[in-house]
């Protein structure tokens, strides 16, 4: 009895404190951060109940009937809880961060309250268990991020705020389309390993090869595949707690997410490849890393440099999935929580050099790290993992995407994996060698932030991304240990390919 | 055991993190030079096959010692620990010292970890942990060289990293081109033709301990990576190990060459090892095209590698000895039995290295077998003009009273015992014999004393000589990145900038005149090597 509830206590561990924060006043600091720490550890103890009963085989499946034929399904299976794990984790780190960045700011409530909604659609897509579940959440992440990309309501975050919402909105319609066309074909049907579709007469496979399109248009425009990224890199001018939201924890990888459901669980990967729709998406995800990682190249704002590379980066979840075989899928989703923790500590980062010093740009970072040791060394991590460089978890996002290449008889990736890591030394290196050998200038931009003791920020900047920095050394060098990311997804890998013979 | 690895991999980062701090900077630097000596110890004290399996560790990681990996990790340890104690001395008055020592135990503890890995994930991890962490001490002097040496380095090292990781999934996948990206990968680091520009920058513009362990210890990584991951000794590889010996003949004669034509002492070492590793290249493409012989060779390709690196190294920290002291007769002295090494002369490690390799090669089918004995004792020629240039560029060193100079012979004097000793040791008897014999003493005395002539008769007819700056190729690819990057600037000079030449000596135009006399001798020479070559392949 309990199971069934312990998805919608996932869901509601953060929609009711921000409900709650929706109507506190602006001073009740303590009473905020209380409930938001409340909701972020509750989430946490539930997901840890669910991660041990998932290992040992045990799924947990929420069902409430909207109108007969359509149901609302929440389920946490391995590949929900992958996702649902991660993003509760970064939340917590996020609404410390946030709590120390807006320290003062106006509008707080406001902010939390979408903030904690953001992350309830977010586990809500997660944990969706059927298409219409995740359109549901899918939408309703659209509706909470858009006040927080405008929430300084410059005119500049008020025009991005626009595009966002035009983009995601299309794609939304988009989803829309593919899941009613869908549902007229097969019917309602929960996501399920393998897939549900194979089954279907096999005059439908023009149809199923044009909803595929339809519903990968539709999540690929929050997952940034060029060329439906333009958002992405306006989106940027949102307080950095929220692009860590962004490209971290809820839209980018809602979207990337969208697509390995849809590869894995709603066509099934064998079926996906039977119809020829593989090899497409691969393509798609390669154009977009080195599309990316190109735009990226000639940014001199440091967290537009770091948006193209999100595009970039986040397509290789993409292209892990379009690798047809086990090596290929455990590396897209290892990427899953990799790409996660390494951009959010960068951009961590990029909000403590702005906030602290004021520098917003490259070609002002020189010397920052005579000044800023620990975020600097946080932001190094970072960078290096990006670029691939062992034992970081980027690397090992790598040798399983290299591997799974050749294992889908597809080496030319391995050339696009070169290439773009080559580029994100490229757009990387230049950075560091700014931070650490440059002299820095005679004054910084403006300094918010001054030095306090041992403290070159305040702790609850500084204190977040070295965790997430940590992370990114961790989850690389001990990959192989038990309840590692890399675990994870070999489970998960595991439980998705029903008849693979390699 | 599994203790004395653990503490071996992390000695270096504890005492890389403690000078990360503050409060640790002191007691850091104290403890830097001694933080290679547990891996002294591991290699000396391990059971010979000797592994550990650490299943949580990366993808599962395997570490050891085989003996091949015992030998290397032997002399990397040891010039680690020589570099690390002149590197204290060295660098004693220098504000920044904390930070190349932080740069130096990073770079160290990847080197040491190559030595230890036994599986491909950890080998390439260490790899590149000590790759990247070596661009500190290219730049540690923050001059116009360094940056561009630096530069030029870290864009060659990366390139380099990703050929390796490609070649080594496409391994895991049995893809024919795995092998041509291995080999161009792990070539970079060992600097076969082309891939060798970063080299001369890199060695000239890093400090000296940082040279040392630059020429002596990380560039045997590289050869280590072509001995573990090529499939030397399993499948006969005809055009890989063809093209292989050609780079690495190609090599040694351009090396050679060029390192004649050179003014710092850095950049002819560099050659002399662009050189030394041509030797290596042309074992190495021997047992990719006749597996069988591998049993013959990779003994001696281990000896040639463990001889190479401590003479290398010992030259380099002799460099700066004489640079703080002047080239007095004891230095000279000092630096001899390196040269001398390197050269091949009797008694030495390097005479035993190519006693083991000559049999080796013998064996090779047509069209190798015959001549290559007679192109390596020409290359011997080659290093011993080379030798002879370096003691040359040095002999007027007044040394810098101003300069810290205590506490730089006691390491120095450590790398010239392991140069004379661990070769000696560690050769198996069958080599010792073949190297005492009265022929090879004999053969191994001529390109030597033919060196001698030479340079004696180039001194006399003061012969003029083209000057390469180093880098060689780098300039005309630098002159036209530049063209096509920023069409409209000026072109940069196609010879070397100012600032890379040492200052003019006293009596500059007659030093200039002898100092031409050498590299026209190498030219002709190596002309005469292309013509020989160019008849033998017909």
């Amino acid at each position: 009895m309990i199971d069934t509830w312990l998805p919608v206590g996932v869901v509601l561990s953060s929609f009711l404190p921000g409900l709650f924060i929706f109507f506190l006043a602006e001073s009740r600091i303590r009473l905020r951060t209380a409930l938001n720490l409340i909701g972020a550890l509750a989430k946490l103890a539930l997901i840890g109940v669910m991660l041990w009963g998932v290992l040992n085989d045990h799924e947990y499946v929420f069902r409430h009937t909207v109108l007969p034929g359509l149901d609302l399904v929440l389920k946490a299976d391995a590949l929900a809880l992958l996702f649902v794990t991660l993003s509760a984790v970064l939340w917590l780190f996020t609404t410390l961060y946030a709590i120390g960045y807006l320290e003062g700011a106006p509008h707080r409530s406001r902010f939390f309250g979408f903030f904690s909604l953001c992350v309830t659609a977010t586990v809500g897509v997660a944990m969706a268990g059927n298409l219409f579940t995740f359109f549901v959440f899918y939408e309703l992440l659209t509706l909470a991020t858009y006040p927080l990309v405008v929430h300084r309501g410059t005119e500049q975050a008020m025009r991005a705020g626009h595009v966002y919402l035009g983009y995601t909105l299309g794609g939304g319609a988009l989803l829309l389309v593919g899941t009613v066309w869908l549902y007229g074909l097969a019917g309602q049907a929960d996501f399920v390993h393998g897939g549900s579709l194979a089954a279907l007469p096999p005059e439908t496979a023009g149809q199923l090869q044009v909803v595929f399109l339809l519903l990968i248009a539709g999540v690929g425009v929050k997952a940034a595949l060029v060329p439906l990224h333009g958002w992405l890199p306006l989106a940027m001018v949102a307080p950095a707690p929220v692009s860590a939201l962004l490209h971290a924890v809820a839209v980018v990888k809602a979207g990337a997410f969208g697509i390995v459901r849809i590869v894995y669980e709603v066509y099934g990967v064998e079926f996906a490849q039977s119809l020829d729709l593989l090899t497409p998406l691969a393509i798609a995800a390669a154009v977009t890393i080195i599309w990316g990682s190109l735009r990226a190249l000639f940014q001199d704002d440091l967290k537009k440099r770091l948006a193209y590379s999100t595009v970039s980066q986040v397509s290789y979840i993409a292209l892990g999935v379009a690798l047809f075989g086990p090596l290929g899928t455990i590396g897209g989703l290892v990427h899953l929580v990799h790409q996660g923790i390494m951009k959010i500590t960068l951009f961590f980062c990029a909000g403590n050099y702005a906030e602290t010093l004021g520098i917003h740009k490259i070609s002002e970072m020189d010397g920052a790290g005579r000044r800023m040791p620990w975020t600097s060394l946080a932001f190094t991590l970072g960078a290096f993992g990006m670029i691939g460089v062992p034992p970081l978890a980027g690397f090992v996002s790598k040798w399983y995407l290299g591997l799974g290449a050749l294992e889908a008889g597809m080496p030319w990736v391995l050339a696009v994996l070169a290439a773009s890591s080559l580029l994100n030394a490229a757009y990387f290196l230049p950075v560091l060698h700014r931070i650490w050998f440059r002299p820095a200038p005679s004054a910084w931009p403006a300094e918010h932030i001054p030095q306090r003791g041992r403290w070159e920020t305040a702790p609850l900047l500084l204190l977040p991304p070295l965790a997430t920095a940590a992370a990114i050394l961790l989850v690389g060098l001990f990959a192989a240990s038990a309840f590692s990311p890399l675990d994870w997804a070999k489970l998960i890998a595991d439980r998705e390919y029903l008849q693979w013979t390699p | 055991m599994d203790a004395l690895i653990a503490l071996s991999l992390l000695a270096p980062l504890l005492v890389a993190a403690l000078l990360w701090l503050p409060a640790g900077r002191a007691p850091g630097l104290r403890l830097a030079p001694w933080a290679p000596l547990p891996a002294l110890v591991l290699a000396l004290a391990a059971p010979a096959p000797f592994e550990l399996d650490l299943p949580w560790l990366l993808f599962g990681s395997r570490l050891g010692l085989d003996e091949t990996g015992r030998v290397f990790l032997l002399f990397t340890a040891l010039i680690w620990l020589a570099a690390g104690w002149f590197a204290r001395a060295w660098l004693a008055h220098d504000a920044r010292r904390h930070v190349f020592a932080g740069f130096f135990l990073l770079a160290q503890a990847g080197n040491l970890g190559v030595c230890l890995a036994l599986d491909a994930a950890s080998f390439y991890g260490f790899f590149a942990v000590m790759s990247i962490a070596a661009y500190g001490l290219v730049v540690h002097d923050r001059s116009a060289a360094a940056w561009r040496a630096g530069r030029v380095y870290l864009t060659l090292a990366l390139a380099g990293e990703v050929l390796i990781l490609s070649g080594l999934l496409l391994a895991a996948g049995a893809h024919p081109l795995a092998v041509a990206c291995l080999i161009l990968g792990f070539g970079v680091k060992t600097g076969l033709p082309l891939l060798h520009v970063s080299l001369p920058l890199a060695y000239a513009a890093t400090p000296i301990p940082g040279a040392a362990v630059l020429a002596g210890a990380m560039i045997k990584a590289g050869l280590l990576g072509w001995l573990r991951f090529l499939p030397l000794g399993e499948a006969a590889l005809p055009d890989a190990g063809t093209a292989m010996l050609l780079a690495g003949l190609l090599a040694i004669f351009f090396g050679s060459a060029v390192g004649l034509a050179q003014r710092q002492p850095g950049a002819l070492l560099a050659y002399s090892s662009i050189s030394q590793m041509g030797y290596i290249a042309v074992a190495v493409g021997a047992g990719l095209l006749a597996p069988g012989l591998w049993p013959l060779l990779l003994p001696a390709v281990v000896l040639y590698a463990l001889h190479h690196a401590l003479a290398k190294a010992a030259l380099f920290l002799g460099l700066g000895v004489a640079e703080r002291h002047g080239a007095t007769h004891w230095v000279l002295a000092g630096l001899a039995l390196p040269a001398l090494a390197l050269a091949g002369a009797p008694l030495t490690s390097g005479l035993l290295a190519k006693s083991a390799l000559k049999p080796a090669l013998a064996g090779l089918p047509a069209p190798w077998g015959e001549p290559l004995p007679a192109l390596l004792a020409l290359g011997a020629l080659g290093t011993a003009l080379l030798m002879l240039r370096l003691f040359w560029l040095i002999r007027r060193q007044t040394g810098q009273p101003a300069a810290p100079g205590r506490g730089l012979a006691a390491p120095w004097l450590l790398a010239l015992l392991g140069v004379a000793g661990l070769g000696a040791w560690l050769a198996p008897t069958p080599t010792w014999q073949d190297a005492l014999e009265a022929g090879a003493a004999l053969g191994a005395s001529w390109p030597i004393a033919a060196a001698l002539a030479l340079a004696f008769a180039a001194v006399r007819l003061r012969l003029p000589a083209p000057r390469i700056p180093p880098g060689d190729l780098l300039l005309p690819v630098e002159r036209m990145l530049a063209a096509l990057l920023q069409p409209g600037r000026p072109l940069p000079p196609l010879a070397a900038p100012p600032s890379m030449l040492p200052p003019p000596s006293a009596h500059p135009a007659r030093v200039e005149a002898r100092l031409r006399a050498w590299p026209l001798a190498g030219m002709l020479w190596l002309i005469g090597v292309a013509i020989l070559l160019a008849l033998l392949a017909r």
